[in-house]
């Protein structure tokens, strides 16, 4: 079996740092990230981060007061008002 | 036959009766139906397409498809969700025309908001306008798979098998494009700046 290098590690760690938060990861995997996280400051740093991020992104939801405009039925109004129209049409004909 | 003023509709009129309802072409049942989910799907269209005047649209053509489809609603799906997959159909539609006009995905202050910490001072609250700045021009450039991951599950805090169904894809394609999203958000920013911002 080949020998794993302290790069390999990083650069891999790096890249599953949103699986690790996410819990998303064999219990191998995630043992491997966190061995290497305790020696490797910007992986550790970058666990956090990454929390960090998705506490931002997840509030944005609730916080957000967007209200639909008037008039966002009006096609549909047309749309059946058609429709409407149509079936009368072909009724009297 | 269409009739677009429904009688006795009340707020408590269940929803199961407003879908019957609204099957049968009952316009009033379908408004009060999706009235309800009206200003979170603006919400999640306008997180989108990022243009307040585009994600009207969007949501408007949204609307008239889903009123159009009503009938083939079988009631398998909550019709939250089943609003919402026509609604990320539709803006993704809508990203891919822009794309195909060669436009620029514009960065509306009011889409994909992200929210600032309460109790700081005037400059942290520079700097935390510039990260939330920087965030949202980061999801804004992503294209729309991964755009569209990562306000489901991260933004709209869907489950993961929900965003899935929504988006047509399996939960495993659906990690995979979720992680590479915040892979690609996180690195336009700095991980110290991330850290303060959400302490």
């Amino acid at each position: 079996m080949r020998l794993r290098k302290r790069g390999d590690d990083h650069v891999w760690s790096q890249e599953h740092l949103s699986h690790y938060v996410e819990g998303d990861m064999s219990w191998r995997a995630r043992r491997r990230l966190e061995l290497h996280a305790e020696q490797c400051p910007d992986c550790s740093l970058g666990i956090r981060a990454v929390r960090a991020l998705l506490r931002l992104l997840n509030g944005s939801a609730e916080r957000t007061d967007q209200r639909a405009p008037a008039g966002i039925f009006d096609r549909i109004r047309g749309d059946a008002a058609l429709t409407e129209t149509q079936t009368k049409d072909s009724d009297e004909a | 036959m269409t009739r677009l003023l429904g009688s006795q509709l009340t707020a408590n009129t269940p929803e199961r009766e407003l879908i019957g309802r609204a099957q049968a072409g009952d316009v009033a049942a379908f408004e009060a139906l999706a009235g309800v989910h009206a200003d979170r799907l603006y919400a999640v269209v306008l997180r989108f397409v990022g243009d307040c005047c585009e994600a009207e649209d969007v949501l408007q053509e949204t609307l008239l498809r889903a009123w159009r489809g009503i009938g083939r609603f079988q009631g398998r799906a909550m019709v939250f969700t089943w609003l919402y997959r026509i609604a990320v159909n539709e803006s993704n539609r809508a990203l891919e025309r822009r794309v195909r006009r060669r436009a620029t995905v514009p960065v509306d202050e009011e889409a994909v908001q992200v929210p600032a910490p309460l109790q700081d001072g005037p400059a942290d609250r520079a700097e935390q306008r510039e990260l939330r700045e920087a965030l949202q021009v980061a999801i804004a450039k992503l294209s729309p798979p991964y755009r569209t991951a990562l306000v489901l599950r991260d933004v709209e805090g869907l489950s993961t098998r929900d965003a899935a169904r929504i988006v047509g894809v399996g939960e495993a394609a659906f990690k995979s494009r979720l992680h590479q999203a915040r892979l690609k958000v996180r690195a336009s920013v700095s991980d110290a700046a991330l850290v303060a911002a959400a302490s």
